[in-house]
C-alpha cells in the first residue's frame, strides 16, 4: 500500500510541472528578463494542468486509448516539441548570452529581503501547516462532490475514453488530471490523491496570486503579505481546506486560473507583449474546459477591468482599443486564438456549450439563492478582517489612482465586478447561486487587503506619533490574525469520522459483490449516511445508480416540480405513494443509517433486513 | 535573499505534508485500524438461504452470542469467538417445514450492543 506514495511523488511532478516548464522553457528559454526563475515556478503546475488536459482532449479525439503508456508517451514528445521550439528560437540567442554573463531584471525583481523571506517562509509554513492539519481529519475519500467527480474519473479510467455526461454539471476538465494521475501512477482513486491533487493546486493558486500582485503593484512587501493573506488567513473556510477536503474540484482548479490568466493578460497589455497574450488565451481556453463558473467570472473581471480603465481615460479610448489590437493581432495571440477554436469546435465541445445551460446561467434570478447575498452573508462569506482590509485597501486604492495606470483599473474593477455579481446579479443578468459567486471574492480581496496592509505599515512608520501608530497597528493584527484565523482554530476540534466512512465502504463492497445490478435496484440515504456518494464507484454501472435520497431542500422548488419518489420510499414506504414508487423504480434494497431509518423500517413486514453494523442497515423487499 | 530558497522550501513542505496525509489516509482506510465495529450479513441476500456472517472490527477477539428465531421461537443459541479482523461464516441447520413462510431472526449479541438480521422466507 505504502509504494504508492512513492510513485504518486514521482509521477505528480511528470504530469503537473514538467509540460509546464518545457512550454515555458519553449516561449521564455532558460533565462529571460521577462520572466523570473519564481514566476515560472508559480506558472508550471497550472500551465502543466492546462497542456495535460489539451493532450488528454487530442488522443481522445483521434481515438487513441486513455493508457497510461500512452499519456507518458505523449507528455513526452510534448515536451520534446517545447524542446525543438526552444533549440529553434533560443540557441542563437543562448550563445550570445553565455559570452555575457547580464544580470537577469526578473531574478532581482523576486529577490526579497532576509525579513521579507522569512515572513514569507513563515506564512507558507503555516498555510501548509494548518491545511494538513485540517485534511488529517477528512483525508478518507468520503466527501459528496469527489465522490462524484471521482465516478467520472473511473469512467475515464476503465474505458480508456472520455464520458459523455449527458448533462451540464461535469465538465471534463474536472476530470481528466485525476485520471491521468492514475493511469500513470497506479494509485488508486480511493486514497488520498484526489486531495492532494487539490491541495496542489490550491497552495500553486497563492503562487498565482502572489506574481500577481508583483507584477501588479511591484511591491516586495505587498507580495509578502499576500502569501498571508491568500495563505495563512481562513485558511480552512471555503474555497481554501473545505474545498479541497469536499472536492470542490472546478473551484479549485479556477481559484488557480482566474489568477493566471489575469497575470498574462496584465504583462501583455501592460508591457504590449504578443507571447503574454497568447498565454492569457492559452489560460483561458484551459479555464474554459474545466469550469463554467469559473471562466464567467473571468470574462465578467476581464471586461470590468477594462471597462474601467476606458472610462478613467475616456478621451484617449480609440488609441488604447488600437494598442490593445495591435498586441492580440500578432501571431501569437492569433495562434492561439484559432487553437483554441480549432479546439473547442472540433476536438472537443464543453458539455454546458449549449443555449439550455447558457439559459439556465442567465436572466433573472428567481431563487432565493440566486437573488444576491446581504452584506451580512458576504461577511460571512470572505470573513470580516478580511472584508474590512479589503475595503481599506480599496479606498486606498480609489484616493491614490493614478487614471494611465492599468494596475488600479485591475484592483478596482476585479473587485467592482464580484461585489456587484453577488450583492445583486439581477443587474447583470446573472441566475447563479449567489453564495458560489461569493466565493470568488476572496481573490479580489487578496490583492486589496495585502496593498492595504502594506500602505498601513508605511503610513504609522511615518506617522508623527509613534505610541499611536504603534497601537493602532497592533489592534489591527490582533483582530486581523484572530479573526483571520478563528476557522484553523475549528479545524482542530473536529471530529474524523473514518469509522463511518469504512462501514459505509463496507456495506457498498458487499451489496457489489452479492447483487445482480441488471436486476436489483438500490435505494440509499444520502442525508444520513457518511461518504454515500463514494457507493456508485462500487458498483460503476450508471451515474445514477444507486438511486439516493437527496437533502430534502432539493425536493422542494418553486420553479418546476421535482421527483419525490427517492424521499418517499425511505420517509414513507408504506404509504400508497410509497408504495407506486418502489414498484415504478423496481427498487428492492434500501440502505440507511442504522441509528435512524434503520430503526423504523424493522417495523414493516415487507422488508427483510439483510446486513445490520452499528451504522449501517440494508434492507430487502 | 533568493527566491530559490522559497520554492525549495515549499517543495519540501508539501512533501512532507503530501507524505503525512498519504500515510494517515492508508493506515485509517481500514476496516480495524482505530475502529470498534461488528457486522452481521446473509451471505446471499438475494436468496432464502440462512448462511451468514459475523465480522468482527472490534480491535481484539471477541465472544459473540448469537441466537436463531423461526417466527418468535428460539431454534439455536450458541456463542462464537472470533480473532480481531477476522470473519467466521455460520450455516444454521432449521428444518424445511419450520421456516417456510415464516420469518427467520438472527440476532447476534456483543457486549451491548445487538445486531439483528432477518429474512421473511417465502
Amino acid at each position: 500500500m505504502f509504494i504508492s506514495l512513492p510513485k504518486l511523488i514521482l509521477v505528480l511532478p511528470f504530469i503537473l510541472i514538467l509540460p509546464g516548464f518545457f512550454l515555458l522553457l519553449a516561449f521564455f528559454g532558460w533565462k529571460n528578463e521577462k520572466i523570473s526563475f519564481f514566476e515560472k515556478s508559480a506558472l508550471a503546475v497550472p500551465l502543466s494542468l492546462i497542456s495535460v488536459d489539451l493532450i488528454v482532449l487530442l488522443l481522445a479525439r483521434i481515438n487513441v486509448p486513455l493508457k497510461g503508456l500512452n499519456l507518458v508517451g505523449s507528455i513526452l514528445i510534448f515536451c520534446l516539441l517545447c524542446f525543438i521550439v526552444f533549440q529553434f528560437r533560443f540557441r542563437k540567442k543562448n550563445q550570445k548570452s553565455e559570452s555575457r554573463e547580464k544580470r537577469n531584471g526578473s531574478e532581482s525583481f523576486f529577490d526579497f529581503s532576509f525579513w521579507q523571506t522569512v515572513f514569507i517562509l513563515l506564512s507558507i509554513a503555516l498555510a501548509i501547516f494548518i491545511r494538513t492539519a485540517y485534511l488529517s481529519d477528512t483525508i478518507l475519500p468520503s466527501s459528496t462532490d469527489l465522490g462524484h467527480h471521482m465516478y467520472w474519473v473511473q469512467k475515464i479510467i476503465d474505458s480508456g475514453e472520455l464520458p459523455d455526461y449527458g448533462m451540464p454539471d461535469f465538465i471534463i476538465g474536472e476530470h481528466m488530471i485525476f485520471a491521468a494521475v492514475n493511469l500513470i501512477s497506479g494509485v488508486s482513486l480511493m486514497s488520498a490523491m484526489p486531495a492532494l491533487v487539490l491541495l496542489l493546486f490550491n497552495v500553486a493558486g497563492i503562487f498565482a496570486m502572489a506574481i500577481l500582485l508583483a507584477r501588479l503593484f511591484k511591491d516586495k512587501n505587498i507580495i509578502a503579505f499576500s502569501f498571508f493573506v491568500a495563505g495563512v488567513l481562513y485558511a480552512v473556510n471555503a474555497p481554501q481546506a473545505k474545498y479541497v477536503s469536499g472536492g470542490v474540484v472546478g473551484n479549485v482548479i479556477g481559484n488557480m486560473l482566474i489568477p493566471i490568466a489575469l497575470y498574462f493578460l496584465y504583462r501583455a497589455l501592460k508591457e504590449k507583449n504578443q507571447i503574454f497574450a497568447g498565454l492569457s488565451l492559452f489560460s483561458f481556453l484551459g479555464l474554459l474546459y474545466t469550469h463554467h463558473l469559473s471562466s464567467l467570472i473571468l470574462i465578467f473581471s476581464v471586461a470590468a477591468i477594462l471597462f474601467v480603465y476606458l472610462v478613467l481615460n475616456f478621451k484617449r479610448v480609440f488609441r488604447i482599443i488600437g494598442d490593445w489590437l495591435k498586441i492580440f493581432l500578432k501571431p501569437a495571440p492569433i495562434f492561439f486564438l484559432i487553437s483554441s477554436l480549432l479546439y473547442l469546435l472540433f476536438i472537443f465541445t464543453p458539455s454546458y456549450f449549449n443555449s439550455a445551460a447558457i439559459g439556465q446561467a442567465t436572466g433573472s434570478p428567481l431563487k432565493v439563492t440566486r437573488i444576491g447575498l446581504n452584506f451580512d452573508q458576504i461577511e460571512m462569506s470572505v470573513g470580516s478582517a478580511r472584508l474590512l482590509l479589503g475595503a481599506l485597501g480599496f479606498l486606498l486604492i480609489f484616493l491614490n489612482i493614478k487614471p494611465k495606470k492599468i494596475r488600479y483599473s485591475f484592483a478596482l474593477g476585479w473587485f467592482a465586478i464580484l461585489f456587484v455579481m453577488a450583492y445583486k446579479p439581477g443587474w447583470l443578468f446573472i441566475n447563479i447561486p449567489s453564495d458560489r459567486i461569493g466565493n470568488y471574492l476572496f481573490l479580489p480581496l487578496t490583492l486589496l487587503s495585502a496593498y492595504a496592509l502594506v500602505r498601513y505599515f508605511e503610513f504609522f512608520q511615518s506617522a508623527a506619533s509613534r505610541f499611536f501608530a504603534t497601537v493602532l497597528l497592533f489592534t489591527l493584527m490582533f483582530f486581523v490574525i484572530t479573526d483571520g484565523m478563528a476557522d484553523s482554530a475549528e479545524a482542530f476540534k473536529t471530529r474524523p469520522q473514518f469509522q463511518e466512512a469504512m462501514q459505509t465502504f463496507h456495506s457498498a463492497d458487499y451489496l457489489a459483490k452479492t447483487l445482480d445490478t441488471s436486476q436489483d435496484v438500490i435505494l440509499k440515504d444520502h442525508v444520513n449516511i457518511y461518504g454515500d456518494s463514494w457507493y456508485k464507484l462500487f458498483f460503476m454501472k450508471d451515474y445514477k445508480y444507486p438511486l439516493s435520497r437527496g437533502n430534502l431542500s432539493r425536493y422542494v422548488d418553486p420553479t418546476k416540480p421535482r421527483e419525490t419518489c427517492t424521499r418517499d420510499m425511505i420517509s414513507d414506504p408504506q404509504s400508497d405513494k410509497g408504495k407506486m414508487c418502489f414498484s415504478e423504480t423496481g427498487v428492492n434494497y434500501v440502505v440507511l443509517n442504522a441509528q435512524f431509518e434503520g430503526n423504523s423500517f424493522e417495523k414493516y413486514p415487507e422488508f427483510s433486513k439483510v446486513y445490520g453494523s452499528n451504522y449501517i442497515s440494508v434492507f430487502r423487499l | 535573499m533568493s527566491s530559490k530558497i522559497i520554492i525549495i522550501t515549499t517543495i519540501i513542505l508539501l512533501l512532507i505534508s503530501f507524505s503525512v496525509l498519504f500515510v494517515i489516509e492508508a493506515k485509517n482506510h481500514n476496516y480495524d485500524y482505530k475502529k470498534s465495529w461488528s457486522v452481521v450479513y446473509f451471505d446471499n441476500p438475494r436468496d432464502d438461504s440462512l448462511d451468514f456472517t459475523i465480522e468482527n472490527h472490534q480491535g481484539g477477539k471477541a465472544e459473540y452470542d448469537y441466537e436463531i428465531f423461526v417466527g418468535d421461537d428460539k431454534v439455536i443459541d450458541d456463542k462464537i469467538k472470533i480473532e480481531a479482523g477476522a470473519k467466521q461464516k455460520i450455516s444454521p441447520v432449521i428444518e424445511d417445514e419450520k421456516s417456510k413462510e415464516n420469518k427467520i431472526t438472527i440476532v447476534v449479541d456483543y457486549k451491548d450492543v445487538e445486531y439483528k438480521i432477518y429474512k421473511n422466507i417465502r
